[in-house]
């Protein structure tokens, strides 16, 4: 087949001449996509800070409005008004999301450790949802946890990750449907815990389990998507608990709910 | 008549100072404005400010600067709120440990702001 015989020394020499610069171009090339993504990283982390700042002068002078402050609104106005509020505060969380994202992605983000109890922790995220879960008839219930002992970790990002997760369970879970946090203990001394975070939603296909912890992953990624969102808010809580040295993962079926859990050390070295 | 309670919005959006303007002056308030560390120190020495709306992240240097310079030549204001635009535990201590009396994050629910103001009037 070969014009010439590779066993030749000739030959050879050539093959492993063209091979090496075949792999220095790809290093370049590695190199090159390096230098990009770091470039993309830093232009995500500027946009979103910039938008940050019109938005929060419109919110601004759309709650102006919306309290009166410049003559008393008829009910239809200020309801139009309190909507240009309520949109301007979703969208400022979406980008305070990707901001999140794009420090723990690039290992800007340090942990501040204090004591505290976690319970506490969820059952101020689950009053922070309770008028969203309402709209759906969904449940949200603490299912144990009263005995656990203190957590020594970083209280707000603990805080981000639940709800990350309860705002998706909320998400997804149909009408009339339940959410539910759990915890248990396992390892030697029981000293890692394990979270649950469980809902009664539309579940998520096995081939799909790894894909959602991805950045920007969403299963149904169409413009014409029920759910909409930055498709960051897995990714984010899997970076939070591995800053925590713990792990994230999911059981599901489609059809049949999301059942998703995630470990905490409860005796982090102290250094 | 006691004079009006005067407030200096320190803060680079032109957006975000004429916000505050508008609601602090419908608030019964006194409002100046400075965009920078310099002229900040300038509004801060030149007039008298009861209340200091501070945002950390300047043009020319960090906002915290002016609570030093102002420390300097006497002429603090009887509070100055900080305003940042990311939780972030570290920054929030250097603001306290500067002299702020609170660390507000951006934005700032307007019911909050007033409230804030008035609580440090009294």
């Amino acid at each position: 087949m070969s014009m010439s015989d590779p066993t030749e020394p000739a030959a050879l020499k050539k093959r492993t001449k063209t091979l090496e610069s075949q792999v220095q171009e790809a290093q370049r090339a590695i190199d090159e996509l390096k230098v990009r993504d770091a470039l993309k990283t830093q232009f995500l982390s500027n946009i979103s800070h910039d938008l940050r700042t019109p938005l929060a002068a419109i919110i601004t002078h759309a709650e102006i409005l919306r309290d009166g402050m410049l003559g008393e609104l008829n009910p239809k106005q200020r309801d139009s008004v309190a909507g240009i509020v309520s949109g301007g505060q979703q969208l400022l969380d979406m980008i305070d999301e990707i901001l999140t994202y794009v420090r723990s992605a690039s290992d800007q983000v340090n942990l501040v450790r204090t004591e505290f109890n976690i319970t506490e922790v969820v059952d101020q995220v689950r009053m922070l949802n309770q008028a969203l879960a309402a709209k759906k008839h969904l449940t949200i219930e603490r299912l144990n946890g009263d005995d656990l002992p203190l957590l020594y970790a970083d209280r707000d990002k603990i805080k981000h990750i639940f709800g990350n997760l309860i705002g998706n369970a909320i998400k997804f879970t149909p009408d009339g449907g339940r959410i539910w946090i759990g915890f248990s203990r396992r390892g030697k001394e029981g000293d890692e815990l394990v979270i649950e975070v469980g809902d009664t939603g539309r579940g998520i296909a096995r081939d799909h389990h790894e894909l959602v912890f991805r950045e920007f992953a969403q299963v149904d990624a169409s413009p014409s998507r029920p759910h909409h969102g930055t498709g960051l808010g897995l990714a984010i809580a899997r970076k939070l608990v591995e800053l925590h040295s713990g792990r994230i993962w999911v059981e599901s079926e489609l059809g049949k709910g999301s059942r998703f859990f995630f470990t905490l050390p409860l005796n982090p070295s102290r250094d | 008549m006691p004079s009006p309670t005067r407030i200096l919005i320190v803060e680079d959006s032109p957006l975000v100072t004429d916000a505050f303007s508008v609601l602090f002056t419908e608030a019964g308030y006194e409002v100046d404005a400075a965009a920078t560390v310099a002229e900040a120190i300038e509004r801060g020495t030149s007039t008298r400010v009861d209340i200091m709306l501070l945002d950390i992240s300047l043009p020319d240097g960090n906002g915290l600067e002016i609570l030093k310079a102002l420390r300097e030549r006497d002429s603090l204001p009887r509070a100055t709120l900080a305003m940042t635009g990311h939780n972030d535990p570290h920054s929030r201590r250097s603001c306290l440990e500067a002299g702020c009396a609170e660390v507000l994050l951006k934005p700032v629910p307007i019911g909050e702001l007033l409230r804030q103001i008035k609580r440090h009037l009294v």
